[in-house]
């Protein structure tokens, strides 16, 4: 019965992305945006290098749209995050279908996947935070499988756009300071910002700020870092093979040799590793913030205790 | 020209663009609610419930200990006391056993004794009559020889008389 439930829910929802991708496109279509091209008659995308099953039409209209002058409302990075949420939510589907008492392989592994993110979270935390435990893991799964998504060279990562890590940056500061005043008062919040001494308000206020600009550029810079870095290397690699390779004739001159493979090892640091370091920073780091703006129980002053739990009930 | 070149440039690459943003966000708790609902929950649910039953099975286990050694012990002391019985019993019996074998014997004897009383009595009485016949006998006989000893009647009951004296007399110095 409860399996057919998450399957209606995920039908539905697929379906509503399909109603929505179809309107915008309609929009689109109605404003005469589709297709656009520059003086050359070429399709621009704004990367000009990775195009997306046919869609640098879409980019290059989205450009153009003057929605409040916000900027375009569909990037590629927005396409990317489609696409990660719904292989996520996919797969979570399909590996959680068949639960049993008595787990198989699947389900001992993702047990002890969900054991280990519980753990952590209550080792950071605390006990009483345990409950944030399914929100980092959000986090943490979007953040790897984001970053990873652009090793298939189809899909773009979606955290090397600076929009995505400051919006989950803001998502962190966000339950900081709720939590701050759910728990202390606003007042008190306030307050905190003038402690140790008045003097030190501006650059508590200032590290206040920074807090979340530099969760989210250290992220960015990760992985933007790595792909330009990437890119430099792939362009040197085809220059000295042009070099060595060059003095042959025809077709085989142009191949650049040395493109093959040693990317690769590169890959498994710029992608690999720096992404599991980056997802994992970024989760720490919100549950440290968080965690420190929900102490336990006790530790809340008494008026306050008394009017959370009136709250409560 | 080229300012304004590479501040387009700079702007892709480092801009921040709200549309983003926002999508970042519904992507992100719409990704959240789905995999609390699919993964997350149901998993820890799962780990917590098999834990839960785990601990249960233990205790349980151990409290049908407790109580198999409870039983234990009170069979055990049962079962002693029962062979305490049992020996009460026996031994019971085999006193019972002795004093009835003791009472049968003694009966017996007093049966025999009173037996060998009897016969001796009847001996004895037998004995008595068997001397009086002979004692009569004895005096007729003197009697009848002496009066045709002396050929005349003799005054019977006088010489019965003399005669049972002098019998009793011999038996006496018997």
């Amino acid at each position: 019965m409860k399996k057919k439930k998450n399957l209606l829910g995920l039908s539905i929802f697929l379906a509503l992305l399909l109603i929505i991708g179809v309107l915008s496109a309609l929009v689109l279509v109605f404003y005469d945006y589709i297709p656009v091209s520059d003086d050359d008659g070429a399709l621009i995308s704004p990367e000009g290098s990775r195009i997306i099953l046919g869609i640098p039409a879409l980019q290059e209209i989205s450009k153009n749209i003057p929605l409040l002058e916000l900027g375009n409302p569909i990037t590629q990075t927005t396409l990317s995050i489609l696409a990660v949420t719904l292989l996520l939510i996919i797969l979570a589907a399909l590996l959680t279908k068949n639960l049993s008492k008595r787990p198989g392989k699947v389900q001992v592994v993702l047990e002890k996947l969900i054991s280990m993110l519980y753990g952590l979270v209550e080792d950071t935390m605390g006990k009483h935070n345990v409950k944030f435990a399914p929100y980092i893991g959000t986090l943490f799964l979007s953040s790897i499988v984001g970053t990873l998504i652009g090793m298939t060279q189809i899909i773009p990562s979606v955290t090397k756009d600076l929009s995505v890590t400051l919006a989950w940056a803001l998502v962190t500061t966000a339950l900081v300071w709720y939590n701050n005043i759910k728990n202390f008062g606003f007042k008190a919040w306030l307050k905190g910002f003038t402690e140790p001494i008045v003097v030190m308000t501006p650059m508590n206020i200032v590290s206040e700020i920074a807090q979340p600009i530099s969760l989210a550029f250290r992220h960015f810079g990760n992985v933007a870092g790595g792909g330009v870095l990437t890119a430099l290397i792939y362009s040197a690699l085809a220059g000295l093979s042009g070099l060595i390779f060059g003095w042959i004739p025809g077709f085989i001159g142009t191949i650049p040799f040395f493109q093959v493979g040693i990317p690769a090892f590169l890959s498994i640091y710029f992608d690999l590793f720096s992404g599991f370091v980056q997802a994992l920073v970024f989760s720490l780091l919100t549950m440290v913030y968080v965690g420190g703006a929900c102490p336990p129980p006790e530790e809340i002053p008494e008026e306050r205790r008394a009017k959370l739990e009136k709250k409560a009930n | 020209m080229e300012f304004q070149w590479f501040l387009e440039k700079f702007e892709a690459f480092v801009g921040v663009n709200p549309w983003t943003m926002i999508f970042a966000w519904l992507n992100l708790l719409i990704l959240y609610l789905f995999l609390k609902k699919l993964a997350f929950n149901p998993l820890k649910n799962m780990i917590d419930s098999r834990q839960k039953e785990i601990d249960d099975m233990y205790s349980e286990a151990e409290e049908a200990q407790k109580s198999a050694e409870v039983l234990k012990a009170e069979y055990e002391e049962k079962i002693s006391h029962a062979t305490e019985e049992s020996e009460e019993i026996l031994k019971s019996a085999v006193r019972r056993a002795q004093l009835k074998e003791e009472e049968i014997l003694r009966t017996a004897d007093a049966e025999a004794a009173r037996t060998l009383e009897r016969a001796e009595e009847q001996i004895e009485l037998e004995k008595k009559r068997a001397l009086g016949e002979i004692k009569d006998e004895v005096s007729s006989m003197a009697i009848g020889i002496a009066s045709a000893v002396i050929e005349r009647d003799v005054d019977e009951d006088k010489h019965r008389e003399l005669i049972d004296d002098f019998i009793n007399n011999m038996g006496n110095e018997q």
